[in-house]
């Protein structure tokens, strides 16, 4: 027989004092609720969590959490929390990542509810197609972004250089890096390094008339689309007219250690939804210029979904969510908010609430995307699985060239090689 | 057996925190990291059994793994004995009988609370950097600096020296063998007029033996799992060009940068035997070098 002790009697009464409280909670917490977590920075995350509160305030029943985190982490927490079946109602999701969260089934489609709760019918159909997998629509287009040649206007002005800046040629930028470089007695490099930077040599291979992947996910870039390009760049650093190989090989640096930052080069690669952080952190006034084309070859530039909004397999309160997703690409006051950092809207109405109130740089990032519109070629077909790993198999072999390690023609057969077999063991 | 229940049960009553910690948190992730290691297992569909596929592989096809078995094998051979040297030149510094000892041991040891920590290897990034401060200093003196860090010759190196750095739990394991050895050998000594370098030889490391087999034993042990630092230096790549790839880095960038759960366990496996052999290799030798004083010969 247990005897009644004073202790076991208050740890009793403690117990029912406890289980009362947590009963009570539910009924001050809100009872619906949903997590969206982005990718982001500084400034994202404070238009994000604006955006959240607006909602917040609207749908008071609705509790929204917000998580962020930078690009770097952002897919190894993604991965752990799926592994986990742990995933946020809505993740912020990348056109490199959705082909393959979709086949692992992480993500639910989007068509059952366009024309209920999800009103996209006057949107512009092609950054929509961007998002769809097999028919099927698994991630809507927060907005659209294409490359850019990021150049500081003042030194391009001083140094006199006349090009036109969305129809020029390698030739045109070479020689821009050697008159900038020699005009300021190398105070300035021409030009970022880019030999590193794989978005770039995909434009390259498809000015040669070729994708990086053919439709069954195999590697097409050839050795010679490698070498060439590796060479390009070699031959700009052996003539000093590009930032330093110690800088170069410093991978995927934050905006803020860039050339254009730092002011000692005239160009940088970037997405042109970055423009407006770009001129945030550069002392001069960037202008925005095309990834230069080859004489006579293919449109190498395209237009992308730059980030996109999916609803996860581990969702619970769908209606709620989607709610959510129907007031990100719709309400006015939330797309206000968000303006063009995520990249351009494809809803023309919210572009034309938009209009009169964007800042310069916005306005010229409009501007750009106008321009560019018929100088680039069609969206490529989504990665295969492997092509993150591809990325860092293209910095690394590259970084041997670089510092001159390797001769561009025999790095370019060992990446080759390793592309290959890095996409094929990823199947 | 119901006597020995009275008697030990307080003891296991005060034991089961760790006994559920071990059982629930680490003997179930091992032994499902064994199974793991037999199937391809991408975190987010059912883990199918390919048998010795990954092992296969990672012998026979996989270069980045001999590259990571390179990288780590260099740190291991050129950390440990600098940090072990280190350690006890300090340590017989501080024996020396100060009376602010207490001080100096914290000072020394500083550095290995704050080693494994982000920050530490923040800083080093920033000391090695091209513009860094060490640069700096050789400037000053006219030397032209590298970009240590970005250069796959020299990045290695510049984590060895952390490594030195760090020497402070050796240190304070050392200054307690050093404590323990009997000041009248030494005496005698100096009344022989023996040479201090002979006093070091002949009896500071003969009777050092089993402290020294016990730090060689732990050192070698977590330089083979360095971690933290070559993470963040390298960016978590292994850059530049895979100077830095550590086991530990090309295991973390399989699991959770690639989703080859079962790859990565596999090679945990592996490095788990590697560390292991290492371990029974030093406990084999040591019976010829190492000597405890209650033992008689």
């Amino acid at each position: 027989m247990t005897k009644l002790t004073r202790r076991s009697m208050l740890g009793a009464m403690g117990a029912a004092a406890a289980a009362s409280a947590f009963s009570a909670i539910p009924a001050w917490a809100a009872d619906r609720s949903i997590r969206h977590f982005w990718w982001g920075n500084p400034e994202r995350d404070k238009r994000t969590f604006a955006v959240i509160d607006v909602f917040q305030k609207a749908n008071p029943a609705i509790e929204v959490s917000g998580e962020t985190i930078g690009w770097g982490d952002y897919w190894t927490k993604m991965a752990t929390q799926t592994a986990g079946r742990n995933m946020a109602d809505l993740v912020q999701m990348d056109y490199r990542f959705l082909f393959e969260y979709v086949r692992r089934g992480a993500l639910l489609p989007l068509d059952e509810h366009i024309g209920k709760s999800l009103m996209i019918a006057d949107f512009d159909q092609g950054p929509l197609e961007g998002g769809k997998v097999d028919g099927k629509l698994y991630a809507l287009n927060i907005g659209s972004n294409s490359q850019v040649m990021v150049h500081n206007t003042r030194v391009f002005q001083e140094a006199g250089i006349d090009a036109d800046l969305i129809n020029w040629t390698w030739d045109d930028f070479a020689k821009a890096c050697e008159t900038i470089t020699a005009k300021t007695n190398g105070a300035v490099k021409g030009s970022d390094d880019l030999s590193l930077m794989i978005e770039t040599f995909e434009s390259w291979v498809r000015q040669n008339g070729r994708e990086f992947y053919d439709a069954d996910g195999k590697v097409t870039a050839t050795v010679d689309d490698v070498a060439s390009y590796w060479q390009f760049w070699a031959d700009l650093r052996e003539k000093g007219a590009v930032r330093d190989a110690d800088k170069t090989v410093i991978l995927d640096p934050p905006i803020a250690e860039s050339g254009i930052a730092v002011g000692d080069t005239a160009m940088s690669h970037y997405w042109s939804n970055q423009l407006v952080g770009i001129q945030a952190v550069a002392k001069d006034k960037i202008g925005a210029a095309m990834v230069p084309h080859k004489a006579g070859g293919k449109p190498g530039q395209f237009i992308k979904p730059s980030m996109f909004m999916s609803l996860s397999r581990d969702a619970k309160d769908t209606d709620a969510a989607m709610a959510y997703m129907n007031a990100w690409v719709n309400d006015p006051e939330t797309t206000a908010i968000l303006g063009l950092e995520r990249g351009i809207p494809c809803s023309p109405k919210v572009r034309a609430a938009l209009a009169p109130n964007l800042t310069e740089v916005e306005k010229m990032s409009v501007d750009y995307f106008e321009a560019i519109q018929s100088r680039v070629g069609p969206l490529p077909l989504p990665a295969p699985k492997g092509a993150g790993e591809v990325r860092d198999a293209f910095m690394r072999v590259g970084t041997d060239v670089v510092l001159g390690n390797a001769q561009a023609a025999d790095a370019a057969t060992a990446f080759i090689e390793e592309a290959q077999s890095i996409v094929e063991r990823a199947q | 057996m119901r006597r020995f229940f009275a008697r030990n049960a307080p003891a296991y009553v005060f034991l089961l925190p760790w006994l559920i910690g071990f059982f629930l948190l680490a003997l179930g992730p091992i032994l499902a990291s064994l199974y793991l290691s037999f199937t391809r297992y991408d975190m987010v569909n059912v883990p199918e059994w390919v048998g010795l596929d990954n092992y296969v592989y990672m012998f026979t096809r996989d270069r980045r793994f001999w590259k990571a078995l390179d990288v780590t094998f260099t740190y291991v051979a050129l950390a440990v004995p600098a940090r072990l040297i280190m350690a006890l030149g300090v340590a017989m510094l501080l024996d020396k009988g100060l009376r602010t000892i207490g001080l100096y041991r914290a000072i020394f040891y500083l550095p290995s609370l704050l080693g494994a920590s982000i920050a530490i290897a923040i800083l080093w990034r920033q000391l090695f950097a091209a513009d860094g401060v060490v640069n700096q200093i050789m400037a000053t003196f006219g030397i032209q600096g590298a970009s240590w860090i970005t250069n796959p010759n020299t990045s290695l190196y510049t984590l060895v020296i952390l490594a030195m750095w760090q020497f402070g739990s050796p240190m304070l394991i050392f200054l307690a063998g050093l404590r323990g050895i009997p000041r009248d050998l030494y005496e005698a000594a100096e009344i022989d007029g023996t040479p201090r370098w002979r006093q070091f030889t002949r009896i500071t490391l003969p009777l050092l033996a089993p402290v020294i087999f016990f730090n060689l034993v732990l050192q070698t042990i977590d330089a083979f799992k360095t971690f933290s630092s070559a993470f963040i230096i390298s960016n978590g790549t292994g850059a530049p060009a895979d100077s830095l790839l550590f086991y530990t880095v090309y295991l973390f960038n399989e699991a959770f940068k690639f989703f080859r759960m079962g790859y990565a366990s596999a090679l945990a496996w592996v490095l788990l035997i590697i560390i292991a052999v290492f371990t029974a290799v030093a406990f084999f030798t040591s019976k010829y070098w190492v000597h405890y004083e209650n033992e008689r010969d």
